[in-house]
């Protein structure tokens, strides 16, 4: 019974509070610019008018072309599955842990470059390679740092790596989680397609790389898309903050109260870390494509020097 | 108080991997003006708690001068070389930045292989401090070797001396004031001579690469 439950909070929160963390974002690039910007639920708004609209597919396409928002949307719902809001609820039928999650996200990044090149439009084939180099340079770093934390916890399942966390005292001034967690957010920041490596809010432009593999989608299948690339975006942000800012020791209450309490000072934390997000975004410009080696080799070295802290520290 | 030693020493050897993955010759002097930041940041810290507990300030006076030298009158003489000179940017190394970035990974793996088994160094903290100390001493050299202009090497050659100043502060926690202050002079000297040095080989050379200097001017 109590596993259903988790599974419902677990799909309502994540679905709800997908497109909220790109309109904070948005909105706060906005303010940065002196402009007044679009209201913080616009995303909400474009994915039910996407909805209802019809979809339009090329002639030359194959089925991958309409099968992969389908696998986009799922294998990110189901790797922010593996990553739970709120510990209060005990999802024991989880057979998934953080590598599962990992290569789950790589699923539906592969259907994507797939869909990219499938429609054989210039950009599509363009956005598809930038999207696999930019992809295998981050890969190593998501898993040295998850794995540090793993090994500080003793496990690779993202809930025991929580329920861990909550009982270490102050986790951001020990060295193997702040280099873990700096590690991680350059991760996300270049994941979700972010201002040092791509900027999102380009359209038709030779440097976008996401947006590039999107071109050719309409109606049902952009939306599906869309809110797959946000629900990735979540299941990062929700990593950083539940890992490193645990805050379910602070509930003393137990019960369905304990449970919406949780989820909302979850929320607080997502909503701060898309601040830290949209600050990063608006303090940096947008590298070279040549340049991005750089900042994967920078957040692979984060890493590596907080399992080399761990390392030190550990024996 | 030893966890805040720990994070400190650990951005300490991070702020000398950011230079190593800098091209541009006033990042790199931002960069190590972050450093310095974090080594008064630490002194002060640490004389703070001197003070606190044996009513000794001379560790603050350090932590001033670091201050005044390192965060403010050394990055201030070498903006105005760099005003000077006509290279902006490193163009070009010897090797690419990820490789030099992998090479001094393994500096780290090697410093922690060498360092912690010195059986004198004892406490679990300080050993683990001076790993990463000892690291950003080792990065210093090589980061010097990896350039090929003067203004890099300087900044290489003031990374060495923060990594040996950072390694002695932290095994000992606060070396006799005389011998801080013969290090700053000394250090001070130093950079005064080589900021006149790239001058005068600018003028001379209107260049500051030293592969240049190997041919002979008639």
């Amino acid at each position: 019974m109590i596993n259903i439950t988790y599974l419902i909070v677990q799909i309502i929160v994540v679905i709800a509070i997908a497109p909220l963390v790109n309109g904070i974002i948005k909105k706060i690039k906005a303010l940065s610019q002196k402009r007044k910007g679009a209201p913080i639920l616009q995303l909400y708004y474009d994915l039910y008018k996407l909805l209802k609209k019809d979809t339009v597919v090329s002639d030359t396409t194959s089925w991958i072309f309409k099968a992969a928002p389908y696998i986009v949307f799922t294998s990110s719902l189901v790797a922010a599955m593996l990553v739970p809001v709120t510990t209060m609820l005990d999802p024991i039928w989880l057979a998934g842990d953080l590598i599962l999650m990992v290569y789950l996200l790589a699923l539906g990044r592969f259907f994507m470059m797939l869909a990219g090149l499938d429609a054989a439009s210039t950009f599509g084939g363009m956005g598809a390679s930038r999207e696999a180099m930019i992809s295998s340079l981050i890969e190593p770093s998501i898993l040295v740092s998850l794995i540090t934390v793993g090994l500080t916890a003793g496990s690779t399942s993202s809930y025991q790596i929580m329920e861990y966390m909550k009982y270490v005292d102050t986790p951001l001034i020990r060295p193997v989680y702040f280099m873990a967690f700096i590690a991680l957010f350059i991760v996300t920041i270049a994941e979700t397609a972010r201002i040092p490596v791509d900027d999102p809010s380009t359209h038709l432009e030779l440097t976008m790389v996401h947006e590039a593999m999107l071109l050719e989608y309409s109606g049902r299948g952009l939306a599906l898309m869309e809110l797959g690339a946000s629900i990735k975006q979540l299941t990062f942000i929700t990593l950083l903050a539940n890992i490193f800012i645990p805050h379910d020791q602070l509930i003393l209450i137990s019960g369905v109260g304990a449970v919406v309490l949780s989820v909302l000072i979850y929320v607080i934390k997502i909503v701060f870390i898309s601040i830290l997000i949209a600050v990063a975004e608006v303090s940096t410009v947008k590298l070279r494509l040549f340049s991005i080696p750089n900042i994967a080799a920078l957040a692979f070295i984060l890493s590596f020097i907080g399992f080399m802290q761990y390392f030190v520290l550990g024996r | 108080m030893e966890n805040y030693y720990d994070l400190l020493s650990v951005l300490i050897l991070l702020s000398s991997f950011v230079l190593v993955a800098n091209k541009k010759t006033n990042a790199y002097i931002k960069t190590f003006r972050i450093q310095s930041a974090f080594i008064a940041l630490t002194a002060g810290i640490m004389g703070w708690s001197s003070a606190v507990n044996e009513g000794k300030y001379d560790i603050l006076i350090v932590c001033a001068i670091i201050v005044a030298l390192k965060v403010i009158y050394i990055p201030h003489l070498l903006n105005k070389t760099y005003g000077n000179i006509e290279y902006r940017i490193e163009k070009d190394f010897f090797l690419n930045i990820p490789i030099l970035i992998i090479i001094c990974c393994g500096l780290v793996v090697f410093s922690y292989f060498s360092v912690s088994n010195i059986g004198t160094l004892t406490g679990f903290h300080i050993n683990h401090q001076v790993v990463n100390s000892f690291s950003v001493v080792l990065i210093g050299f090589f980061f010097m070797i990896s350039r090929k202009k003067a203004i890099g090497q300087i900044i290489g050659y003031l990374v060495i001396e923060n990594g040996i100043f950072v390694t002695a502060m932290f095994s000992t926690h606060g070396m006799p004031f005389i011998v801080d202050i013969g290090i700053f002079i000394d250090m001070i000297t130093a950079v005064m001579i080589m900021g006149i040095m790239v001058t005068r080989i600018n003028v001379k050379f209107e260049s500051i690469n030293i592969d240049k200097l190997s041919k002979l001017k008639g």
